[in-house]
């Protein structure tokens, strides 16, 4: 039995995700009269299964840079290709990046919440419930 | 990665769009300016409209390497003013003999400037702008909230 439970790391993991997602949403917005600009989305790589697990190049040298993402994050950022809202190429709606922002800052702040909880249980239980 | 990496992009934007702001109003100072610049043959022309040019910002070696290696992008580094241009169009003509830039047909060129256009653009930066002041406050509830951790 851990000290800190799987619970720690799942939330870890969803608070990187959205800090992640925070840039991601930022950056669109700054970048929303940017002729030519791709929006950028953060997306978990469950849903790019297929993409991801396409190509592997051999390795003669573990140094060597892989071609696939071989991080340990469970997400990536990829470029919404494809798309045009405004006349000059850029394809930022501004009305879905409010939002998501909106969305984002409430999730972490309820995700640092929980974790905020977990900790102090886990103080009761160190303090034997004084 | 820093921390204030979200910050730092939406304050780049913040620069860009005020920048902006201020070629929108330079442009409306100048909309009657007859001598602006000396030419070649040593005469003087009208303002000419200005424009910004906006480009992403996502030079850094890192992000080029992982868009090659691994086809995921960064999110870039925000927006950054790329160059500020004149407007070719060509200067408009008013008939005004007693004007002292006035040519021998008795015509005044003056500045290619469309203030109803400059309006429409100095309201769309506003509208950025406070988008991004919008997205800096998010990011900064995120990181207070950050702060509370373990607390």
């Amino acid at each position: 039995m851990k000290l800190f439970s799987e619970t720690f790391t799942t939330l870890e993991n969803s608070l990187n995700y959205a800090t992640a997602k925070n840039r991601a949403i930022s950056n669109n917005i700054a970048n929303v009269d940017t002729p030519g600009y791709k929006a950028k989305d953060v997306v978990f790589k469950d849903v790019l299964n297929g993409e991801l697990s396409g190509f592997e190049t051999k390795r003669t040298n573990p140094r060597h840079i892989p071609f696939s993402d071989n991080t340990t994050m469970p997400f990536k950022t990829i470029t919404k290709q494809g798309t045009t809202y405004n006349h000059n190429g850029n394809n930022v709606d501004i009305d879905k990046e409010m939002n998501q922002l909106a969305k984002n800052q409430i999730q972490y702040q309820a995700l640092v919440d929980r974790i905020g909880g977990k900790f102090r249980s886990l103080e009761s239980v160190i303090k034997g419930g004084r | 990665m820093s921390i204030f990496h979200g910050m730092n992009t939406s304050a780049s934007a913040l620069t860009a769009q005020r920048l902006r702001m201020d070629i929108a109003s330079s442009n409306i100072a100048n909309a009657n300016t007859t001598r602006a610049t000396v030419n070649e043959n040593g005469q003087w022309e009208p303002y000419r409209r200005k424009m910004v040019v906006f480009e992403p910002q996502e030079k850094s070696f890192q992000s080029f390497l992982q868009s090659a290696a691994n086809r995921s992008s960064t999110p870039g580094q925000g927006v950054e003013v790329s160059a500020i241009v004149e407007d070719e169009e060509p200067f408009k003509q008013m008939y005004n003999p007693s004007h002292p830039d006035a040519n021998e047909a008795g015509y005044v060129q003056l500045p290619n400037v469309d203030p109803l256009q400059e309006m429409v653009d100095i309201m769309s930066a506003t509208r950025s702008y406070e988008a991004n002041v919008t997205s800096i406050n998010a990011t900064k509830g995120m990181l207070m909230k950050a702060l509370e951790i373990g607390k």
